[in-house]
């Protein structure tokens, strides 16, 4: 773990250059170009309101796109960059076989590139709730340090998982089913309290359903997630990257022959 | 800023620990009982898909997951690749080596495993400096980047900072000759200026070791020249180079030592001549070797062409001569039965040098009384182009006939040649026997190739015997203006 510790620092120059590059190229071509990357949340933020709040009337929450608003960015960011570090070696192609790159760059720039996308939305975001009459409170002042923390397991599980998709790809196959299910399995598209007790460790087992339900606190209910809460979190986190840095160690040093 | 440079010193201390080559002085690379081995294809597959299968493996063997790793046992698998065997090399800091070897002789892997891409089997590779390292044509490169991007992103990755490219991007421009595309996406670079600024970058960012496979080939000539100063130059200054190369003049040019690897193994190394002659022989006797197999296969189909048109008469007779296909035909009253190529020591060969004296030896049958008998002899470059031919008529020389009643008989001519002095390349024999009319007996047209080597790189078809001589003073001339240019000629 020191060592890809340090090589990230090492890199880190490489590292911000690549994620600049990866956000002004995503969407080099299109017209509305960055653009893009408000609207894709805010057509799905859009079609989830209308099938739950009209078609379905869940009513069990007041506010219910701002709700849904809240929970989907972070899910958008862990979901997209996941999937994106978990492909992001087996297809580096030439970078990766014939040219002296740090291989563990690759999902790291995923990561980063879809947590910028995230923080510009998150302006978006605080309009939504002014126009929808919820006034922030100084609890967001937390908000850095959750987003740190699932950041760190984020980023555990994308290098296991870039490093394991070489030798088995069927992993990102499996990833697309996962995070489906992972997805109706976090409090984004209904509250945790509408989860019958029997269930409800589908919840506290789920870290991201942990994290899901510290941003709806800290951006709708100006509630500050307890200590417990963030410790538990922060081991979790630092366990994730353990592990992550683990595995991807393991698997390093055959990538080149394998690609 | 205080606190990002200890973790700054923090990580280079680590980094040294880490270092592969720490304990090797700077610039040196070491390997030692270096092997690697790789799957081969079509079991590759297996590595990405049996998932199940080491997860199986790791519960009933303990076996580790992971396809990567080929046991040691498995040495006599096929489908097991052993790039390099046990391979040993010492390079110390300023040396310029060469690697030479036919394809698949396992010299990428070699440089792959020196970069640190590639990680060995068995063995230690320690390296000490910066290198930096062109494996492949614009690998490193993002296609959709523009060349200042990648420049900045591959000065990065070779670890300058901002700053430091900054400094020298002018430079690194002007060296590749990019001035005018230095903004357009690398995607829309020809396959030079790839090389050119990655040549370019990589001798701009003060590599310890550079490490050249191949690349430098698509250069034009005025950037190969601009190429060799710099190498030159780097050399001078106590950097190491190695380098994969088959153009094997340069090796003797550039290099203080050369390796020749076979298989995976180091078949020779030292002083870059001898080493280089020595492969080119290896080289000659493979093809010496393939040779005969074409010839025999002409062989064959010629005897088995017989058996057909003996059946159906002289039908081929019709062919017209002078295409380029390799073709039989006459009505064969005088059939030619055995043609060999032989050296002065009446070996038979199909591979001369182009001092070598060459007799061509013509077996014949004479199945029916002939008055009048001619034989003529042709070499025939490759492309088309008739380098030589003459019969017996030409020369004016009488072939001998037996007496009527001594047929059918058979007979034998050779034809010597002191000199072959033909020009590097592959070369076909044509040999007839028709009559003195012309009306072909049996006429043998690129039945039958041969190569030519030469050590002279005199270009053509044609080296005449030459010599070149100046005078040995120079007189003035009458410009009054001009200072005498004579002093040191001719001293």
């Amino acid at each position: 773990m020191l060592r890809n510790l340090c090589e990230l620092w090492r890199f880190r120059a490489l590292l911000a250059a690549l994620v600049g590059r990866h956000l002004r190229a995503r969407y080099r071509g299109s017209l509305l170009g960055f653009v893009w990357s408000f609207v894709n949340p805010l057509c799905l933020i859009a079609v989830y309101a209308l099938v739950f709040k009209y078609y379905i009337r869940f009513d069990s929450v007041e506010n219910y796109t701002l709700f849904l608003f809240t929970g989907l960015l972070p899910w958008i960011w862990f979901s997209t960059a996941l999937l994106e570090a978990c492909g992001s070696i087996s297809s580096g192609g030439s970078l990766i076989t014939k040219a002296m790159f740090p291989p563990h760059i690759l999902p790291v720039v995923s990561v980063l590139t879809n947590l910028a996308n995230f923080i510009f939305a998150i302006p978006l975001l605080l309009i939504f709730m002014l126009l929808s009459g919820v006034l922030p409170t100084s609890s967001l002042l937390l908000l850095p340090l959750v987003m740190f923390i699932e950041l760190v397991f984020l980023l555990g599980i994308s290098l296991a998982l870039s490093a394991l998709n070489v030798h088995y790809r069927d992993i990102q196959h499996i990833l697309g089913n996962v995070i489906t299910l992972w997805f109706f399995l976090c409090p984004i598209l209904y509250p945790i309290e509408n989860v019958p007790e029997a269930f409800r460790f589908t919840m506290i087992f789920n870290p991201v359903a942990v994290f899901t339900e510290m941003y709806q606190g800290l951006f709708l209910e100006g509630v500050v997630p307890s200590f417990v809460t963030l410790l538990v979190s922060s081991i979790v986190a630092i366990l994730s990257f353990a592990i992550g840095c683990r595995v991807f160690n393991r698997y390093r040093e055959s990538f080149a022959e394998l690609i | 800023m205080r606190i990002a440079h200890y973790i700054d010193q923090f990580v280079n201390s680590y980094f040294q620990g880490l270092g592969r080559g720490s304990d090797i002085e700077r610039g040196s690379v070491s390997l030692q009982n270096v092997s690697k081995r790789f799957r081969k294809a079509g079991s590759v597959k297996k590595s990405y898909t049996t998932m199940k299968s080491d997860i199986l493996a790791k519960f009933t063997s303990g076996h580790t997951p992971g396809g990567h790793h080929v046991e040691p046992s498995v040495d006599g698998d096929a489908r097991i690749l052993h790039a390099l065997k046990d391979v040993s090399i010492e390079i110390p800091p300023g040396a310029s080596l060469g690697l030479v070897g036919r394809n698949g002789s396992g010299k990428s892997t070699l440089l792959k495993l020196i970069a640190g891409i590639y990680q060995p089997d068995e063995g230690r590779v320690q390296v000490n400096g910066r290198i930096s390292a062109l494996i492949e044509l614009g690998a490193g490169f993002h296609p959709d980047f523009t060349g200042r991007e990648n420049v900045y992103l591959g000065g990065i990755m070779y670890g300058l900072s901002r700053a430091e490219i900054d400094e020298r991007f002018d430079d690194i421009i002007r060296y590749a000759e990019l001035e005018d595309f230095i903004d357009d996406p690398v995607r829309t670079y020809s396959s030079g200026m790839y090389m050119r600024l990655g040549f370019s970058l990589a001798i701009h960012t003060d590599p310890d070791i550079l490490l050249i496979d191949e690349v430098l080939a698509v250069g034009d000539a005025a950037f190969i020249h601009r190429c060799q100063e710099t190498i030159s130059d780097f050399k001078r200054r106590g950097k190491t180079l190695i380098f994969v190369t088959h153009d094997l003049p340069s090796v003797v040019r550039w290099c203080d030592e050369a390796i020749w690897l076979e298989k995976g193994v180091v078949r020779d190394r030292g002083e870059p001549k001898p080493v280089i002659d020595a492969y080119l022989q290896r080289i000659e006797e493979g093809e010496q070797a393939a040779l005969d197999v074409r010839n025999q296969e002409y062989e064959l189909e010629r005897e088995q062409n017989d058996s057909e048109s003996s059946a159906d008469g002289a039908a081929d007779e019709a062919l017209s001569p002078g295409s380029l296909e390799q073709k039989r035909w006459g009505n064969r009253h005088v059939e030619i039965t055995n043609v060999k190529m032989l050296s002065n020591s009446g070996e038979a060969k199909w591979l001369f040098h182009d001092e070598d004296s060459v007799v061509i030896e013509v077996h014949f049958e004479l199945h029916k009384v002939v008055r009048d008998l001619a034989f003529g002899v042709g070499i025939i470059r490759s492309d088309g182009l008739e380098v030589h031919g003459i019969n017996t008529l030409i020369d004016d020389i009488d072939v001998p006939l037996p007496e009527d009643d001594a047929f059918p008989a058979r007979g034998c001519f050779r034809y010597s040649i002191d000199r072959l002095l033909l020009r590097e390349g592959s070369y076909f024999l044509d040999v007839a026997a028709h009559r003195e009319d012309g009306l072909p007996y049996d006429y043998h047209h690129r039945q039958y190739s041969f190569s030519v080597r030469s050590s002279v790189g005199a270009t053509g078809v044609f080296l005449p015997e030459h010599k070149w001589s100046f005078a040995t003073e120079y007189a003035a001339c009458d410009v009054p203006s001009k200072k005498r240019l004579t002093q040191n000629v001719g001293e």
